[in-house]
């Protein structure tokens, strides 16, 4: 039992990992859904594109406005809006497809980040932007990742059937006049909007990891959509509080940590689903195997 | 009554581009029919039921259904494209899928009560989808799946089916069932407009047909439409080596 304490509740006495905590948990909630409709629309490369490609925008408005929050998400959105809609335009107008533009594109602008990021010098440690930095959660951070977590799920508990139609079978949305061009806006504001608010906690690169692995793992085993909605918040709640007890005994950066024990989850549900899993799959091969060499005697 | 409504179109006229996709098609398609559309490939089979949503638009020509636009005709319009763009590991079950078909209705508010659950029961009975109801949709076959997206349009209230090429991907027995439910709502009262690829099954068992070639080669009942003079006339070009009927 004292073990028990010791590994998972004595760390969360501390405000910092209290902070810490709080807005991973937070994180956990809104990634969850804005993960499942990643998976779901086979959108989780394109997310991780997106993701490096915040930085040279993040790098930016810290050089030029400081380091609060709503600075660093303008620079997010704008960065964000400009690399979509620069690969967007890309693969429509040259002989490029939309893969290996986005890309390009997203490659370049990661190397601008880390070449601006860098010329911050002293003032910013890449390693806390890249990585995330748990000591670094202050309360106004903390406001904006309420801000993000609430507006997410606002945004599912109300417009819950459109999002279900167009992640689903979005022609029928269509035919069914209920068509939203609202949906990718959305979704990309919202998406920009929590990996800067899970910038302090995870870093940028990482914080998709609280969107993506919950959400992956949750899709091996639900076969009903709000199940898995829930499903993945709670599994990351699950793998964020475990990553940052993990953090905080042997020192490791807490985004690191948190995708790592996310990725333990993910793992697990990969081998052992039961209907989706690994060791299913093999075991009904084993059985067809066995099936033909009966029919073959 | 929808049986009294007839789909005037008027000199449609579609271009993706440079290319003239429909030229200049008048026709009177009466709803309570059950109609196939017939040409060759290009012919303007797809666009035409794409028009006939309201979705493309018209370069000369209009669509009026009554005084309607198309536009506003939902939800008695419902569309099943050729292959549903579905991703059929999607976590629903087929019974939530049907549901779907009240949404439209009921928005993105509205309560889902006893009677639209009673409308969903109803719908899958119809489609005989009942015992399928909590399956992951995957595990259907494909003339399931198919029935699964009618059931949703049966939901939804429909009375105007446009169908995409219905049949491309039905074994012989599924073919056969869908050919018998088409029937029964013809005999309902209900309009099927479907694209059809084969000449044998539109002729028997359709009652009218537009035989397409981007422009209008004929319309009118199935069975004169089809003729072999005018399959000729639509086919021919298509096929100068041969210049034989399909």
């Amino acid at each position: 039992m004292s073990a028990l304490h010791d590994l998972f509740l004595a760390p969360f006495g501390y405000d910092f990992m209290q902070r810490g905590l709080l807005s991973a948990v937070l994180l956990s909630i809104s990634g969850g859904l804005l993960g499942s409709v990643l998976v779901l629309r086979r959108l989780a490369l394109m997310g991780d594109a997106l993701t490096h490609s915040l930085l040279p925008g993040l790098a930016l408005s810290w050089l030029l406005l400081g380091r609060g929050p709503l600075a660093l998400l303008a620079g997010a959105l704008v960065a964000g809006l400009l690399s979509v809609m620069a690969s967007a335009l890309l693969s429509r107008l040259t002989r490029l497809k939309e893969d290996a533009a986005f890309g390009a594109f997203f490659l370049v602008a990661y190397a601008a980040g880390i070449a601006l990021v860098s010329q911050l010098g002293t003032r910013v440690d890449l390693l806390h932007f890249l990585f995330g930095h748990i000591l670094g959660v202050g309360p106004a951070d903390l406001a904006l990742t309420a801000a993000a977590s609430g507006l997410t799920l606002a945004a599912f508990v109300l417009a819950y059937r459109g999002i279900v139609l167009e992640v689903f079978d979005p022609i029928f949305a269509r035919a069914a006049g209920m068509r939203g061009g609202w949906f990718y806006a959305g979704f990309l504001a919202l998406a920009v909007l929590n990996l800067v608010a899970g910038l302090q906690t995870m870093g940028v690169v990482l914080a998709l990891g609280l969107f993506l692995l919950p959400a992956a793992s949750a899709y091996l085993w639900c076969d009903r959509f709000a199940w898995m909605l829930g499903m993945s918040a709670l599994l990351g709640i699950i793998g964020s509080t475990a990553g940052l007890a993990v953090s905080f005994h042997t020192g490791l950066s807490s985004g690191p940590a948190i995708v790592l024990a996310l990725g333990a989850i993910f793992l697990a549900s990969a081998a052992s689903s039961p209907r989706y899993g690994l060791l299913h799959a093999l075991a009904l091969a084993r059985r067809e195997r066995r099936a033909v060499r009966h029919t073959v005697d | 009554m929808a049986g009294h409504d007839i789909f005037r179109l008027q000199d449609v006229t579609v271009h993706y581009g440079r290319r003239t996709a429909l030229d200049g098609v008048t026709a009177q398609i009466p709803c309570g029919a059950l109609v196939a559309l017939v040409g060759p490939n290009g012919a303007g089979k797809s666009t035409l039921l794409r028009a006939l949503l309201g979705w493309l638009p018209l370069t000369r020509g209009e669509i009026r259904l009554g005084d309607k636009h198309p536009r506003h005709l939902h939800p008695r319009l419902a569309y099943l494209p050729q292959r549903p763009e579905v991703d059929w590991d999607f976590p629903i079950s087929v019974r939530d899928v049907v549901a779907q078909g009240r949404w439209p209705s009921l928005g993105l508010f509205g309560r889902f009560t006893a009677a639209e659950q009673e409308r969903v029961d109803r719908a899958l009975e119809e489609l005989d989808l009942t015992a399928l109801g909590g399956e992951q949709i995957r595990r259907l076959s494909g003339g399931q799946q198919q029935r699964m997206f009618l059931a949703r349009a049966v939901a939804q209230g429909a009375d105007i089916f446009l169908l995409d090429e219905p049949f491309a991907s039905l074994d012989l027995a599924a073919s056969a069932e869908l050919v018998h439910l088409l029937q029964r709502w013809l005999a309902q009262g209900r309009t099927v407009i479907a694209a059809v690829h084969d000449l044998a099954l539109a002729r028997a068992h359709f009652s009218h047909a537009l035989l397409l070639d981007t422009h209008l080669v004929a319309a009118g009942p199935a069975a004169e439409t089809l003729s072999d003079a005018n399959i000729d006339l639509a086919y021919r070009r298509r096929m100068p080596v041969l210049g034989a009927r399909p």
